[in-house]
C-alpha cells in the first residue's frame, strides 16, 4: 500500500473527471428539465405526465412485463440451474458455456430471429395451420406476448448463471436428506432449496428485472408502436413529439429504478463478503 | 434414471429456447428466396454475399469497429491508472471515484445518448462522431476498471514494493513489474469492452447523423424497410465473429477467469 495521496489522485482523477463531465453533467441537466418551468421549479410536469392514459398504460405495461419476465425466468432458471449443478463436472462446464453463449451475440440478431418464428408466415403459424388448429394466421408479433418471449430469451441466461452459483453452495446432502425424511418435491423446494439460494435469486432477479425495464431493442423490434415500453416511449417522445419534458421524466423513472436495483445488489454483495 | 431424464429434458428445452432461434437465423440467411422465411426456400449464398456489397453496411461496420477499438483503448488508458490507484494507494474519496466510474452501467444508455446530443452536440457544436466516441468510451469504462481491478487484486503487491525498495521508480515498477503481470486481465477487459461496445444499441440511438451511424443502428433502420434475408445473413456473420473472438479468448487466455 503506497501512501502518496497526490500520486493516487493524479492516477484516479482523469477517469473520474471524464465520467463527471461527459456523464454526470449532461444527465443531470436532462433530469432537471422535468422540474423546470418559466416561473421556477415544480413537479407539475410529473403530475401531468402520470395523468395521461397513454403514459400510465406504458408505465404499467413496463412494470408488468418486468415482473412477469422475472417470474418466468426464476421458474425456468431454477429448473435449469438445478439440472446443471447435478451434472458431472465435465459436462457442467460445457453446459454453462452454452447457456452463456447467447450473451455474446448481438441482441439485434437475437431479437430478429423471433420475427422469423412469430411472424404471420413464421414457424409457429405454419405449424398451427398445418395441424389445422387455426383458420388464418394468428397475430403474435407486435403483441405483449412477443415482447415477453423476446425479453425472456434475452435475460434468462443471467438468471441461470446467478442461480447456478447459489445452488453450487447448497450442501450436497440437503435435498436427498429432506426427501428421505419424507418431504415432497414442493416442500423440498420451498423449505430447503429456496431459503439456501435466496441471494442468487435476488441477484438474478434484479439483473433480469432492470434489464427488462430498460430494454429498447426487444420492444422496438417485437412490439413496434403497438406495444410501447418506457424506453421506446422515450424515443418516440423525442423523435416524434419533440417533447423533452416527457423524455426527462421517463429518464428519471428509469434511472431511479436502475439505482434502486443496484443499491440492493451492492447490499447483498457486502453482506456476503462480511460473512 | 428419472433424475437423468429430468435433467436432459429440461436442459434440451432451455437450450432450444436460448440457442434455437440463432440456428433459424443462420438457416434463413442461406435462403434462395427473396423474403425472410424458415424453412428457407432453396439454398444459396447470395444474401451472405449481398451483405458485403451494401454500402451503408460497409460504412457503419467501419464506424462500429473504430468506436469499439478506439473507445475501449481510451477507456483502458483512463481506467488502468484509476484501478491501480484504487487497489494500491490510500486514495482519498475512493468510494466517490468508484461510484463515478461505475455510473455508466447504472444509467441506461438511451439517456446518456440523449443527454450528450442535447447538451454537447447541439449547443457546443461537438460532432456526432466525437459524441459517439465519448459515449462508447464512457460505456466501456466500468468494465475496464472492474476487470483490471480484479486482476490487480489477485497480484501480490510485495513484488512492486520490492522493486521500489531496490531503487526502481514507482513508474518503472509499474511498467516493468505490474503491467506484464496483468496483461491477461487487460486483454480480457479489451475483449469484453469491444463486444459490449460493438453490440451496443441504446447509447447510439440518438447519436446518428448523415453518414455517421453504428452498425446495429443501421441494421435496425434497414430491417424496417427491407424484408429480405440480408439482415439474417449479417446477423449470422456478426454472431460468428463474436463467438469466434470469445472462443479464441477462452482458449488462449482463460477469459472466463477474468470476467
Amino acid at each position: 500500500m503506497f501512501q502518496n495521496r497526490t500520486e493516487a489522485l493524479a492516477l484516479a482523477l482523469p477517469a473520474a473527471v471524464f465520467a463527471a463531465v461527459v456523464f454526470l453533467v449532461p444527465v443531470a441537466l436532462l433530469l432537471s428539465e422535468g422540474f423546470k418551468t418559466a416561473d421556477g421549479w415544480t413537479i407539475q410536469a410529473y403530475i401531468d405526465f402520470f395523468s395521461m392514459p397513454l403514459n400510465q398504460a406504458v408505465f404499467l405495461r413496463t412494470l408488468k412485463l418486468g415482473l412477469t419476465v422475472t417470474l418466468a425466468a426464476a421458474v425456468i432458471g431454477y429448473a435449469a440451474a438445478y439440472a446443471i449443478v447435478t451434472l458431472p463436472a465435465s459436462s457442467k462446464g460445457k453446459m454453462i458455456g452454452l447457456v452463456v453463449l447467447p450473451l455474446m451475440i448481438s441482441p439485434v440478431a437475437r431479437t430478429y430471429a423471433w420475427i422469423v418464428i412469430l411472424g404471420r408466415t413464421g414457424i409457429i403459424n405454419q405449424a398451427l395451420s398445418a395441424v389445422g388448429l387455426t383458420d388464418g394466421p394468428v397475430r403474435i408479433l407486435f403483441t405483449e406476448t412477443a415482447v415477453f418471449i423476446g425479453l425472456l430469451q434475452l435475460f434468462l441466461p443471467l438468471m441461470i448463471i446467478s442461480l447456478i452459483s447459489a445452488l453450487e453452495n447448497l450442501p450436497r446432502d440437503a435435498v436427498p436428506a429432506a426427501r428421505v425424511l419424507g418431504a415432497n418435491w414442493f416442500q423440498v423446494f420451498w423449505k430447503v432449496i429456496l431459503p439456501l439460494s435466496r441471494e442468487g435469486l435476488i441477484v438474478g432477479g434484479t439483473l433480469v428485472f432492470t434489464g427488462s425495464l430498460t430494454a429498447y431493442i426487444t420492444p422496438a423490434i417485437l412490439g413496434g408502436s403497438k406495444v410501447l415500453m418506457l424506453e421506446t416511449l422515450l424515443y418516440q417522445q423525442v423523435t416524434v413529439a419533440n417533447n423533452f419534458v416527457s423524455a426527462s421524466i421517463i429518464a428519471l423513472i428509469l434511472i431511479a429504478m436502475s439505482f434502486a436495483a443496484n443499491i440492493l445488489l451492492r447490499r447483498i454483495a457486502s453482506a456476503r463478503s462480511a460473512k | 434414471m428419472t433424475q437423468k431424464l429430468y435433467t436432459w429434458s429440461i436442459l434440451s428445452l432451455v437450450l432450444i429456447f436460448l440457442i434455437g432461434p440463432f440456428f433459424i437465423i443462420v438457416a434463413a440467411s442461406f435462403s434462395a428466396g427473396d423474403t425472410l422465411a424458415f424453412p428457407p426456400q432453396g439454398f444459396s449464398v447470395k444474401w451472405i454475399l449481398k451483405v458485403f456489397t451494401v454500402e451503408s453496411f460497409q460504412q457503419s461496420f467501419v464506424t462500429s469497429m473504430i468506436l469499439a477499438i478506439g473507445g475501449t483503448l481510451t477507456a483502458l488508458i483512463l481506467g488502468i491508472p484509476a484501478a491501480y490507484a484504487m487497489s494500491r494507494y490510500k486514495l482519498p474519496g475512493a468510494e466517490i471515484v468508484r461510484f463515478m466510474v461505475s455510473m455508466p452501467i447504472i444509467v441506461p444508455g438511451i439517456i446518456v445518448g440523449l443527454a450528450l446530443l442535447r447538451y454537447f452536440v447541439i449547443p457546443l457544436g461537438i460532432s456526432i462522431s466525437l459524441a459517439l466516441f465519448i459515449a462508447h468510451t464512457a460505456l466501456v469504462l466500468p468494465y475496464a476498471v472492474r476487470v483490471v481491478s480484479a486482476s490487480l487484486n489477485n497480484l501480490r503487491s510485495d513484488m512492486e514494493e520490492a522493486a521500489v525498495l531496490l531503487g526502481s521508480s514507482r513508474a518503472g515498477a509499474f511498467f516493468r513489474v505490474v503491467l506484464p503481470n496483468i496483461r491477461g486481465g487487460i486483454l480480457a477487459a479489451f475483449i469484453l469492452g469491444f463486444v459490449t461496445s460493438f453490440n451496443q444499441v441504446p447509447v447510439s440511438l440518438f447519436l446518428s447523423g448523415p453518414g455517421v451511424r453504428t452498425l446495429p443502428i443501421d441494421m435496425l433502420g434497414y430491417m424496417e424497410i427491407v424484408f429480405d434475408p440480408s439482415i439474417a445473413a449479417l446477423s449470422s456473420l456478426l454472431a460468428f465473429l463474436s463467438i469466434g473472438i470469445v472462443f479464441a479468448a477462452e482458449r488462449f487466455l482463460g477469459f472466463s477467469r477474468y470476467v
